[in-house]
């Protein structure tokens, strides 16, 4: 479960909230807005990459407002994806669970399942610049899901990809709903999670509004 | 319109002054190799003083670079991620050694390592002198070469996006490991070239050196030495050859900062 109560940031010269929201586990939340309506701000606070000036974050009954990004049980894939472009395909994906300190034999077990659901088993060996868009995104997935976060944050995860890959990046996002991971996805673009949202929401300038 | 012609003309003209840049550097060391007498070279070659001095000067500049750099790289990661009051003032002074004279830069090493100076009655106190010894080489060393190594880095260090220290964080990482695995790895290249840099920076200093240490004698000031007591033929020598060593020294440091990086 995931709780925002009364979330309030203030950049420059932009102010996202108040906001409150609670997500219900295993749902897929869509929010859609324009560019500089703070859909992204909003995934960067509950990631911990920004602090907000008021209000609470909770995540499975405990208060996260104030925990360093690296401490919260959280999971974001970038708009860019984010890869590590000095590791293979494999190192990204075990960057979290080396960080965590797990042994060689979890890690290749853990990589190896999470490469198996994403179809990404032939490319572990791979530099990150031979892959493709659609590849990246499998990458960034899998990698994000590898510390088994209780939540995982999208940002305009199809934006990078050109239109004939969409659809295939929209299947692989429905692994995470039949999984039962609680997702938030941010996109300008409504028609892109319709399938998939079992919520959705409006940003705009900064607030947040439910979509019925 | 731009055409194929204008196109060439612009780039003959670009590759004759390029050519002459390339000439001013090149040709006083070609002519500094071809006018040196056999035998003198030979003389110098087999020279102790000679040889001793080169090893000394490679490793205190190798030292110095290698001490340098635990404080000078985190100082460029800062300057690369933080925004703080009076930043550019502290720009300014990471540039100082390079604008201020180096001889003048060898007195205010003077001042600190004398023996009126704290640092220098402590080690008084101790039964050493700072002064004229390889640890005042090092210190001048390091005093003109560091900004090579803190802006090549600072450089490295900006030109690496946030986004993926920002990515590390959520799976996980501290900052010190975001530091260690992510950061540094990608400004790789760039470190690399700061300390290539600050090492021939450090190794080919004069000025400085021969304020706070004319001996034990660095080549740079053996060379300065020899010139002064025997003249051209007798100083000429001894710079090709530590020309010759540095020049295959840094054709190979390059190599294989190419193959790694």
């Amino acid at each position: 479960m995931v709780k925002l109560n009364n979330i309030l940031y203030k950049a420059d010269d932009f102010t996202l909230g108040p906001v409150s929201l609670e997500l219900e586990t295993g749902g897929y939340f869509a929010v859609f807005g324009p560019s500089g309506s703070g859909k992204s701000m909003l995934l960067e606070i509950i990631a911990g990459l920004r602090t907000p000036a008021a209000g609470e974050i909770i995540i499975d009954n405990s208060d996260y407002t104030l925990v360093p990004a690296r401490k919260r049980p959280v999971g974001m894939l970038f708009q860019d994806y984010a890869l590590f472009p000095n590791m293979s395909v494999f190192e990204n994906i075990a960057f979290p669970l080396r960080i965590s300190g797990e042994n060689e034999e979890v890690i290749k077990r853990d990589v190896g399942l999470l490469a198996e659901q994403f179809s990404i088993q032939t490319l572990l060996k791979r530099r990150i610049n031979a892959l493709s868009g659609g590849e990246k995104q499998r990458v960034a997935l899998a990698r994000a899901l590898a510390h088994q976060p209780s939540v995982l944050l999208l940002d305009e995860p199809l934006s990078a990809l050109d239109e004939e890959l969409r659809d295939d990046a929209v299947k692989t996002l429905g692994i995470l709903k039949k999984d039962g991971q609680t997702v938030i996805h941010v996109t300008h673009n409504r028609n892109e999670v319709s399938d998939l949202a079992t919520r959705c929401f409006r940003m705009s300038a900064g607030k947040l509004a439910p979509i019925d | 319109m731009q055409t194929r012609d204008n196109f060439n003309i612009t780039h003959s003209i670009f590759l004759l002054l390029g050519g002459i840049a390339l000439l001013f550097i090149f040709a006083p060391l070609a002519g500094m190799f071809v006018s040196v007498n056999a035998p003198h070279l030979f003389e110098a070659a087999t020279d102790k003083v000679v040889g001793s001095s080169i090893v000394r000067t490679l490793l205190i500049s190798a030292a110095a670079t290698i001490i340098s750099a635990l404080f000078a790289i985190p100082l460029a990661y800062i300057l690369a991620r933080k925004k703080f009051p009076f930043k550019g003032v502290v720009e300014a002074i990471v540039d100082l050694p390079i604008v201020i004279p180096h001889s003048a830069a060898g007195i205010a090493i003077l001042g600190l390592i004398s023996r009126d100076s704290a640092l220098g009655a402590a080690a008084s106190a101790v039964g050493l002198n700072l002064v004229g010894s390889p640890f005042a080489i090092g210190l001048a060393m390091s005093f003109v070469s560091i900004p090579f190594l803190i802006n090549s880095a600072r450089d490295g260090f900006a030109a690496v996006p946030v986004r993926l220290e920002q990515a590390a964080e959520t799976l996980g990482a501290s900052k010190f490991q975001t530091f260690t695995k992510i950061s540094l790895p990608l400004a790789g290249r760039s470190v690399v070239s700061g300390l290539l840099l600050m090492f021939a920076r450090g190794m080919s200093e004069f000025g400085a050196i021969v304020i706070v240490a004319y001996h034990p004698m660095t080549t740079p000031v053996l060379i300065f030495d020899r010139f002064n007591s025997f003249g051209l033929a007798y100083a000429r020598p001894v710079a090709v050859i530590f020309v010759a060593v540095t020049l295959i020294l840094f054709i190979g440091l390059r190599i294989y900062q190419k193959r790694k990086w």
